[in-house]
């Protein structure tokens, strides 16, 4: 048990770490591009709105960190 | 070799690269201050695991898991690693985060390990085993990451292999020759690399897998990358702005409060 609990604290630490907001944002980005893709929006504008959201999701992140102190 | 495996090789290179010059600081400090058999052991055992991890992971997920799950997850996995590295890279371009410094990093590895118990006059020194063991292991582990991730969508696991294989080489043989750490190399310009090609990848990949059909197929991937590099740029930019603007507020508070 003890072992699964430090695999789990090392994969939060890998994937997630102290900036959890580009772990949530890339798989936000994804699931809003992913049903206006299954809605019908084409793929040209699919693809560019999911780049801008990954963009985006990294200019809050440093926004985040240069906030700090 | 086309396009895509030329890809795959320089980015796990690339990626491997920068992990390998970390290990090798590490295993030097050990080897240098405790002798070198039980720590060459010790990187050879991590080696061993690391290369086993690929293998069974690596052939496991390219063979059971069908490709457009496979995309989505590992693209998305990729963009979420990608974008750590980016970040990172860009913080540290802009002044924002030190960099990474290879030679403090060793004199606090000397430092640490001089207060060990001392070596064994004969047999194993499991201190330098261990020491040396952890931390090709613990540096690997991205490698091995980005290894079985990136072959495994590109269906190219002895591509990337091969990529991670060739850096190795390439840092060990530099390593032999300086026999110091390697503190000249550009690690947060490799660095940057590394995580736009990750980014620009993995946005690919993980947009197939939700059903995107990219405009002009393997060129969207340069597009991706001269998107993701020009924002990288700006961003670079903007912080090196926000740190200038602090030292500039930082300056005026001193002159109005010198004793604060």
């Amino acid at each position: 048990m003890n072992a699964v609990r430090a695999f789990g604290a090392f994969l939060y630490d890998f994937l997630v770490g102290d900036r959890p907001e580009l772990f949530v944002g890339p798989i936000v980005a994804l699931a809003v591009v992913a049903l206006l893709v299954a809605a019908g929006v084409p793929s040209l504008g699919a693809g560019v709105l999911l780049a801008g959201l990954i963009i985006a999701t990294a200019g809050f992140s440093l926004g985040l960190v240069l906030r700090r102190p | 070799m086309s396009s895509a495996a030329l890809a795959t090789l320089v980015a796990t290179a690339l990626a491997s690269a920068v992990e390998f010059v970390e290990a090798f600081t590490i295993v030097l400090a050990v080897g240098v201050t405790r002798g070198w058999r039980s720590t060459l052991l010790g990187v050879a055992a991590g080696v061993a695991v690391l290369a086993i991890l690929v293998v069974v992971f690596g052939t496991a997920i390219a063979t059971f898991v069908p490709i457009e799950l496979l995309r989505l997850v590992i693209g998305g996995l990729l963009v979420v690693f990608g974008l750590q590295w980016l970040t990172k890279a860009i913080l540290r371009a802009g002044g924002a985060k030190p960099l990474h410094d290879e030679d403090g990093i060793y004199r606090s590895e000397v430092a640490l390990l001089s207060s060990e118990p001392p070596v064994p006059a004969s047999g194993m020194d499991w201190v330098s085993f261990t020491v040396a063991f952890k931390g090709v292991l613990l540096e690997g582990l991205e490698v091995a990451f980005i290894v079985v991730t990136f072959g495994a969508s590109a269906g190219m696991l002895g591509t990337a292999a091969l990529g991670a294989a060739l850096a190795g080489l390439v840092v060990l043989v530099v390593a032999a020759l300086v026999h110091r750490p390697l503190s000249r190399v550009p690690e947060n310009t490799l660095k940057f690399v590394v995580g736009l090609m990750l980014v620009s990848f993995g946005t690919f990949w993980a947009g197939e897998g939700i059903g995107i059909e990219w405009p002009g197929e393997d060129a969207a991937l340069v597009a991706l990358l001269g998107i993701y590099l020009a924002s990288s740029l700006v961003a670079v930019a903007l912080v090196r702005r926000a740190i200038d603007a602090r030292g500039v507020r930082a300056a005026r508070r001193a002159r109005v409060n010198p004793m604060s």
